[in-house]
């Protein structure tokens, strides 16, 4: 059995933590086995490797140590919407997801459109008292209207990770051209949110036979292919002469998005991209009161009414969200994209709201899911049922946006000796309910409420202090 | 929010129906019931048929009961006909009218649906534009919730009239054909229709513009493969071939187009509609000479329907109002065996 032995206070530095006989996966390192690890005084002081019969019996279903998560897209809702989410409460929902860093969107009020307000956040974070590692972009254009860039160099001056309209994409093919021009010469990418919208007025879910049939507007597959492509275009004309344009796709839903990506990445163009967990695991068939994954739906012609499906009532607005939940064969794309490393990033668009403005008819719900904390249970669903290895799952949420951030990301992934200590531990073995109270997140709106999910997190050190400390359970030795 | 409250008079000439046994609380959809339920309701519906052609129908199975009706959307036609239902099963009726300006201040429909609750209400009647709202108010509302059309989704009882119409001319609708002509994507009749014809076993095609058929094609053909469709059901057509639609039909039921689609760029004008879709007597000649033509109302004369075949000889759209009444009565009798104080079992979940 794995041993975690540990002296912690939560926010401190973490004095001493002690995990024998764990699964290790260290995607920087490429490895992955047996190992045991040693913390002192915030810093990592020894990793172990274990071979042969000192092996015997360590399997990846207990104790799993990885390097801390980087979410490279999550909503925390201040300034602006502090009823939602706070910078503060974010940061520990995103400790108790195992996140360490978190890169958050400029869509607040006001909108992250100049320095001040980049400023305001960054103190905001360190009020908190929360190790967790708290980036922003800034946006694209000024007040995120879609005409005239904000502030992009003095953004960067002032930290901004990168440059996105997230909630809207960047409106016209005009301003993306030069937004990427002009953020290369900042050194920065672009982080679009595709949606053609020509498409999706009004649009409340995706475009198929559960819209058909339960009467809600479609958004089309088609709306965030032509915008994909549109994106992708417009790379290709931007580096023929700026070669260090960049471009990242955010929140990618459908199997042709995929597809696009990947037939520009074999063409050797700049873009990256990220897909959401929930987005790798449910589909829109929960729109209609279906509760199965999208493996579990998969077929030449899943309906989830003939299937008998159908557990739970219709139009629950939790899982109303923007790129909608798509149909079992777009997961299965992703997944797809995952497995062959076309997707290079786990994102979770953690989208808290309030109940004022959920507790609505579905049509007039507030797009978004609270997301964080149940990325990791959402994910080891897949793994277990098959559909990717738990490796690839963990690079995608720690190399691979870490590979994005390039230089960004103040210290580098791994569990690597004499760094300060930037973990997670979670036992796979243990599963948790997802309900209000075990959410740390103030945005309790998630369709997984009520729902045991694989993956406990145990503990989670971000630069040497510990940012969650699983308290249920303390006798962990 | 305005509020009239009309307490129902009482008669010495009532007569009692027998206690329902239905283990539904709430009619949100049809999607939920099997056909062995859908004729429950329609042997009640007639039953009820039985009561309005009394001198005085009138009848006490809601006494002490009361029916709030909560209209979001303006319809007369829907609205007077729960009315009337419930006010034959003496019950006493609360209409609501939420405009548009209760909505834009802020009062959500979870509040109005508790605020109605604590007046008193036992069954809510409800009509809405968003698809899904009834859905809301049920998980609220302690009593039973009737969904009177939200949005595109569904207007069960329009639904069960139009089955229980057809049912009283045809008989048996296995093998019948129905064809229905229109906007079928925004219409919620013709989706309550899909799930009540396929049950019944009609040979059912759908039938209107490309633009007004989106998505309708990939449900007939999920349901058209190997596995069939939900409790056995078989496919229907989709198609925007009117002649194809019509031939040897033994029902043509037209459905209201709305000018908001010529404006938001589904069809270049009404009058290019009425020419090519329009039901007229010369392309009535296709069906059969003595189909059954049916509309929901409120018509557009002219442009969906020519004034002559909306009072022709198949026409039996008063038919359909008069046959409204009973099966609204029929829902809400059957509804309130599953009320508080009743005895019959009950499922609670808003599929139920
Ligand atoms: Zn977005």
């Amino acid at each position: 059995m794995a041993e975690v032995e540990a002296v912690v206070a939560p926010g401190e530095t973490i004095a001493e933590l002690d995990v024998t006989r764990a699964w290790l996966i260290d995607p920087a390192s490429g490895r992955e086995g047996p190992g045991e690890i040693v913390v002192e005084e915030g810093r990592v002081g020894a990793v172990t490797w274990l071979d042969g019969t000192e092996a015997d019996g360590i399997a990846p279903d207990g104790v799993i140590v990885a390097p801390g998560f980087v979410d490279l897209h999550a909503h925390f809702r201040e300034p602006g919407f502090e009823q939602a989410e706070t910078i503060a409460t974010g940061s520990a929902a995103a400790a108790h997801g195992g996140f360490t860093t978190v890169c958050l969107m400029p869509n607040t009020r006001p909108a992250i459109d100049e320095a001040a307000v980049l400023v305001a956040v960054g103190q905001a974070a360190a009020a908190s008292g929360s190790p967790v590692r708290v980036l922003a972009y800034g946006a694209v254009t000024h007040g995120r209207a879609g005409e005239e860039l904000a502030a992009l160099g003095e953004l960067a001056d002032a930290g901004a990770i990168g440059f996105s309209d997230d909630g809207s994409p960047v409106r016209s093919a005009g301003v993306l051209r030069n937004a990427l021009l002009y953020a290369a010469m900042l050194d920065l990418p672009i982080v679009d949110h595709p949606e053609e919208q020509g498409l999706t007025g009004g649009a409340e879910a995706n475009e198929g036979l559960v819209a058909t049939v339960l009467g809600l507007k479609g958004w089309p597959a088609a709306a965030e292919a032509a915008a994909v492509a549109r994106d992708i275009a417009v790379l290709a004309d931007v580096v023929a002469t700026e070669p260090r344009a960049r471009l990242h796709l955010t929140h990618l839903s459908v199997a042709e998005s995929i597809d696009l990506v990947r037939r520009a990445k074999a063409a050797g163009l700049p873009v990256t991209c990220d897909v959401t967990p929930h987005h790798l695991a449910l589909t829109d068939e929960w729109i209609a009161g279906a509760r199965r994954y999208a493996w579990q739906a998969e077929g030449v012609n899943p309906d989830p009414w003939r299937d008998r499906a159908l557990v739970a009532g219709p139009f629950d607005t939790s899982l109303r969200v923007n790129p909608p939940l798509r149909r079992p064969a777009d997961v299965m794309a992703c997944l797809a994209g995952l497995r062959d490393g076309t997707v290079d990033a786990i994102a979770t668009d953690h989208a808290p709201h309030t109940r004022v403005d959920k507790d609505v008819e579905f049509g007039l719900a507030a797009n978004g899911i609270s997301g964080i904390e149940t990325a990791l249970g959402l994910l080891l669903e897949a793994v277990a049922a098959g559909q990717v290895p738990l490796g690839r799952v963990i690079a995608a949420l720690t190399v691979g946006p870490a590979r994005i951030l390039g230089s960004r990301l103040p210290a580098p992934i791994g569990l690597n000796e004499g760094a300060p200590a930037d973990l997670m531990i979670f036992d796979a073995g243990d599963r948790w309910e997802v309900n209000e109270t075990s959410l740390r997140s103030l945005g309790h709106n998630s369709p997984l409420l009520g729902r045991a999910l694989p993956g406990r997190v145990l503990l989670t050190v971000a630069a040497g202090r510990v940012a969650y400390l699983d308290e249920a359970d303390p006798d962990r030795d | 929010m305005s509020l009239t409250i009309e307490p129902a008079g009482t008669s010495a000439a009532e007569a009692s129906l027998p206690a329902p046994r239905w283990r539904h609380r709430h009619l949100l959809d049809l999607d939920g019931l099997d056909w062995s339920e859908i004729e429950v309701l329609l042997r009640t519906a007639e039953d009820m048929r039985g009561v309005l052609a009394r001198p005085i129908a009138r009848v006490p199975a809601l006494r002490g009961r009361t029916v709030t009706i909560l209209f979001y959307e303006a319809s007369t036609r829907t609205r007077v006909s729960f009315e009337v239902a419930a006010k034959n099963l003496s019950a006493d009726v609360v209409n609501i009218t939420a405009s548009a300006s209760s909505v834009s201040k802020g009062e959500s429909l979870v509040d109005t649906v508790r605020t109605i609750e604590s007046l008193g209400a036992n069954m809510l009647v409800m009509r809405h534009a968003t698809s899904g709202a009834p859905y809301l108010a049920a998980e609220t509302f302690s009593g039973s919730v009737v969904n009177g059309g939200d949005g595109w989704h569904a207007h069960p009882s329009q639904g069960l009239l139009d089955l229980f119409t057809m049912r009283r001319h045809l008989g048996d609708l296995r093998g019948r054909k129905v064809a229905i002509v229109g906007d079928i994507l925004h219409s919620r009749v013709a989706r309550s229709n899909i799930w009540a014809l396929t049950a019944a076993g009609a040979e059912l095609w759908l039938c209107g513009p490309a633009t007004l058929l989106r998505g309708f094609e990939a449900w007939a053909g999920s349901w058209r493969g190997t596995a069939g469709g939900p409790d056995g059901r078989k496919g229907f057509v989709v198609t925007s071939d009117l002649r194809a639609a019509l031939r040897d039909a033994d029902v043509v039921m037209t459905l209201r187009i709305q000018r908001e689609r010529q404006a938001g760029g589904l069809l270049p004008s009404l009058r290019e509609y009425a020419a090519r879709f329009g039901i007229t007597r010369e392309r009535l000649r296709g069906a059969r000479p003595d189909a059954l033509v049916m509309h929901p109302g409120p018509m557009n004369e002219g442009v969906e329907i020519a004034p002559d075949v909306a009072v022709g000889s198949g026409s039996v759209i008063s038919e359909q109002v008069r046959n409204g009444v009973a099966v609204r009565m029929a829902i809400l009798h059957l509804l309130s065996g599953t009320l508080a104080g009743s005895t019959a079992p009950v499922e609670g979940t808003a599929r139920g």
